[in-house]
C-alpha cells in the first residue's frame, strides 16, 4: 500500500482577544501526527469542542495550521495554494440541503469546480457530469434540476458527485451521515464503501455513531479537549479501549447490551 | 385498564384540491407503566401522530379514528375545551431542540414557575410563593440537577443543550403527567448526553410508573429504553410487538431492513462487507405509492400488494403485510 497522506505535529491554536499583558491562547488542536493510506478509511470521533471539525478544516485548507506540516503523496501542501490542494482533499458537510446552492442547476453546481480546475471544454465536461452522476446513482437527466427537487439521500448523492467529480485522493466527510435516515444511510455506506474499491479513494469520516465507524473504518482516532486520546485499528480499539474516555464513549452507546 | 387506546387512526391534510391521507389507519395501545418506542423514518406521520393525542392540529389537518380512548373516556367526542382539560392534566410532551422551545428571554426559574399547578398550593400569597420555590426546587432535583440556585437564575443560552432538556422534562413533570410523550428528544444531541437523558427518562418510568411514547427516527438507539415498539412507514402502520420480538425475530420486511441496515445490529457483519438496504428512497406526501406504501421498495411485494394490508395479530404481535416473514415460516 501506498503512503497517500501524512500529517506531522499538525496543530492549531486561537489567539484571544485581551490586552498585551493578558494575551491567552485557546488550543484547539495540539500537535497531532498520523499516516493514511489509499483505499483505507481514518474514522475521527470525539465530543463537541474536541476539536475534530478543526482538524477537518486544516486538511482541507479552510485554516491555517499553527504548526505542522501535511503531505499528499510525499508533496507538501502549502497553506493558502487551495489550487493545489482542492483537486486532492473535498469535503462532505452534514447537512446537504444547505449545502447546495438551491439557485443553481445540477449541471451548474458540478460544472463549477470542473471550469475552475480543469482545462476541460464543455463537451468533455458534459461527459464528465454524465458519469459522475450515474456513478453515485443518479441518472443523467437529473443535470438540469434544481436541488430542492432532491430528497434528503439524493441530495447527499450530489454532494458526493461534487467531491468525486475531480477525482480526488482524499474525501473528508464531516457528520455526512448523520442526518440521513437509516435506509438511506446504508445505501450511502455502500455507494461509498463501493467508490473507495473503484478508486482507490482514502476517506477521513469524523461521525459519532460508533455503529457506522466499527463498520467503516480501518483505522480510529479519538480526540478530547483537543488532544488525541487513542490512536490505533478500529477493531482492536473497539475490543479493548484502554483509555478511560474511549471507554465511556463506548459504554454511552451500549455497545455490548446491543450485541446480545 | 389501557392508558391510551388508539384504533385506525387516519390523519388528513386539506388541500386546495383533495385531501392528502397523511396518517392512514394506525393503532396505538399504551399501558401504564409501559416506555413504548415509535419508530419511522422522516414522514411517517409519527409527529403527527403525537399531536393529534395531544389535540394541537389546526383546521388544516381532519383527525379521525375508529376509537381514541384515553383511560376509558373517548376523545373524540368531547368538546375541544373538555378536552384540552384532559389532555394537559394527564400527559406531556417534550420536544426535539430543547433550546429553541424556551423562551430565550426569560430565566429558567420563571418558565419553571408557570409550569406549576396551582392547585397545589394553598394558603396566602407569601405562603404560596414560598411553596412555589420550593417545587420548583423539587423539580430541578427530580430531574437530577443539583445546582439549583445557578440554573434558577440563568438563561437558556447559558445552559448545555442536555440540561436544556432536563428543564423541558422538569417542566413536563410539574404536572405529574401518567403519559409522557417525547419526540425525539435527543436528536442532535452528543452520544453521552443521549445515554444521561435516557437514563433519566427510565429512572422516571420506574419511581414514578410514568408511561413514556419514545419517537425516534432510529431503532438501533432506542431498543435498549424500550418494552414494546410501534414501527411506522409513510403514515401507514408496520408492526407492532415488544422489542424483543421487533428485534430478534421481525415480521414485516420493512422492519426486517432496518434492523439489517443498522451497523450496530449487525456486529458479527465483517468490516466493510455491503450493508443490507432497501432500494429507492422514501416517498413524498404529494406522490403516495397505493396500497402498501412500502410497495415499490419492498423485496417481497407482489400482486395484493396494491390494496392496503390488514394488521393480523399473532400473539401480541401485530404485523400489517400480506407476505409476512411470519406466514412464510
Amino acid at each position: 500500500m501506498t503512503t497517500l497522506l501524512e500529517v506531522y505535529d499538525l496543530s492549531k491554536s486561537y489567539k484571544l482577544k485581551g490586552y498585551w499583558y493578558n494575551r491567552k491562547v485557546n488550543n484547539a488542536l495540539e500537535p497531532l501526527s498520523f499516516i493514511l493510506e489509499a483505499h483505507k478509511t481514518l474514522a475521527i470521533v470525539g465530543e463537541v469542542g474536541s476539536g475534530k471539525s478543526t482538524l477537518a478544516k486544516l486538511l482541507v485548507g479552510a485554516e491555517k495550521p499553527s504548526t505542522g506540516k501535511i503531505k499528499l503523496n510525499g508533496q507538501t501542501l502549502e497553506a493558502g495554494n487551495f489550487k493545489q490542494r482542492c483537486q486532492h482533499i473535498r469535503m462532505i458537510f452534514q447537512d446537504s440541503g444547505t449545502t447546495l446552492n438551491p439557485s443553481l442547476t445540477i449541471k451548474k453546481l458540478l460544472d463549477e469546480p470542473l471550469k475552475l480546475n480543469t482545462e476541460l471544454n464543455e463537451q468533455e465536461r458534459i461527459h464528465l457530469i454524465r458519469n459522475t452522476l450515474q456513478k453515485v446513482g443518479l441518472l443523467a437527466d437529473h443535470m438540469n434540476f434544481y436541488p430542492h427537487m432532491f430528497s434528503g439521500g439524493q441530495k447527499q448523492r450530489i454532494s458526493l458527485a461534487r467531491a468525486i467529480i475531480l477525482q480526488p485522493q482524499v474525501i473528508i466527510l464531516d457528520e455526512a451521515l448523520a442526518s440521513l435516515d437509516p435506509s438511506l444511510r446504508s445505501q450511502m455506506i455502500n455507494l461509498l464503501l463501493d467508490l473507495q474499491q473503484q478508486m482507490g479513494l482514502a476517506f477521513i469520516l469524523i461521525s459519532h455513531n460508533l455503529g457506522i465507524v466499527k463498520h467503516f473504518s480501518d483505522d480510529m482516532m479519538v480526540l478530547s479537549g483537543g488532544k488525541v486520546v487513542e490512536y490505533g485499528k478500529t477493531h482492536e480499539l473497539i475490543k479493548k479501549p484502554k483509555h478511560k474516555y474511549t471507554q465511556k464513549l463506548l459504554m454511552a452507546q451500549n455497545f455490548q447490551l446491543l450485541s446480545k | 385498564m389501557n392508558l391510551l387506546d388508539i384504533r385506525n387512526l387516519s390523519i388528513e391534510l386539506l388541500t386546495g384540491s383533495e385531501p392528502i391521507l397523511a396518517v392512514d389507519r394506525v393503532s396505538l395501545t399504551m399501558k401504564e407503566g409501559e416506555v413504548r418506542g415509535l419508530v419511522g423514518e422522516s414522514g411517517s406521520g409519527k409527529s403527527l401522530l403525537a399531536q393529534a393525542i395531544i389535540g394541537v392540529l389546526d383546521d388544516k389537518w381532519k383527525v379521525h379514528a375508529d376509537r381514541f380512548h384515553w383511560r376509558g373516556q373517548d376523545l373524540l367526542r368531547l368538546t375541544p375545551e373538555e378536552r384540552k382539560k384532559v389532555i394537559t392534566k394527564d400527559v406531556a410532551m417534550i420536544f426535539q431542540e430543547p433550546m429553541a422551545c424556551l423562551d430565550p428571554t426569560t430565566t429558567i426559574g420563571d418558565q419553571l414557575e408557570e409550569a406549576i399547578d396551582e392547585q397545589l398550593l394553598s394558603g396566602n400569597f407569601w405562603q404560596r410563593r414560598k411553596q412555589r420555590k420550593k417545587s420548583i426546587i423539587q423539580l430541578l432535583h427530580k430531574v437530577g440537577i443539583k445546582k439549583h440556585i445557578e440554573c434558577i437564575n440563568s438563561y437558556p443560552h447559558q445552559l448545555t443543550e442536555a440540561l436544556c432538556q432536563r428543564i423541558m422534562i422538569a417542566i413536563a413533570l410539574a404536572k405529574k403527567p401518567l403519559l409522557l410523550i417525547a419526540d425525539e428528544p435527543t436528536a442532535a444531541m452528543e452520544s453521552t448526553n443521549q445515554g444521561q437523558i435516557f437514563r433519566l427518562l427510565a429512572s422516571l418510568n420506574q419511581l414514578k410508573n410514568m408511561s413514556i411514547l419514545l419517537i425516534s427516527h432510529d431503532l438501533e438507539n432506542i431498543t435498549h429504553w424500550t418494552n414494546t415498539i410501534t414501527v411506522m412507514y409513510s403514515g401507514q402502520f408496520v408492526e407492532a410487538g415488544t422489542t424483543n420480538q421487533i428485534f430478534n425475530q421481525p415480521y414485516h420486511p420493512y422492519t426486517k431492513a432496518l434492523i439489517d441496515c443498522s451497523p450496530k445490529a449487525n456486529i458479527h457483519l465483517p468490516t466493510k462487507s455491503r450493508l443490507m438496504t432497501l432500494p429507492g428512497s422514501i416517498p413524498i406526501l404529494q406522490h403516495l405509492p397505493i396500497g402498501c406504501r412500502l410497495g415499490p421498495r419492498c423485496p417481497r411485494a407482489q400482486q395484493e400488494c396494491v390494496q392496503a394490508p390488514k394488521a393480523i395479530n399473532h400473539h401480541g404481535h401485530q404485523v400489517s403485510c400480506h407476505f409476512s416473514l411470519k406466514s412464510s415460516k
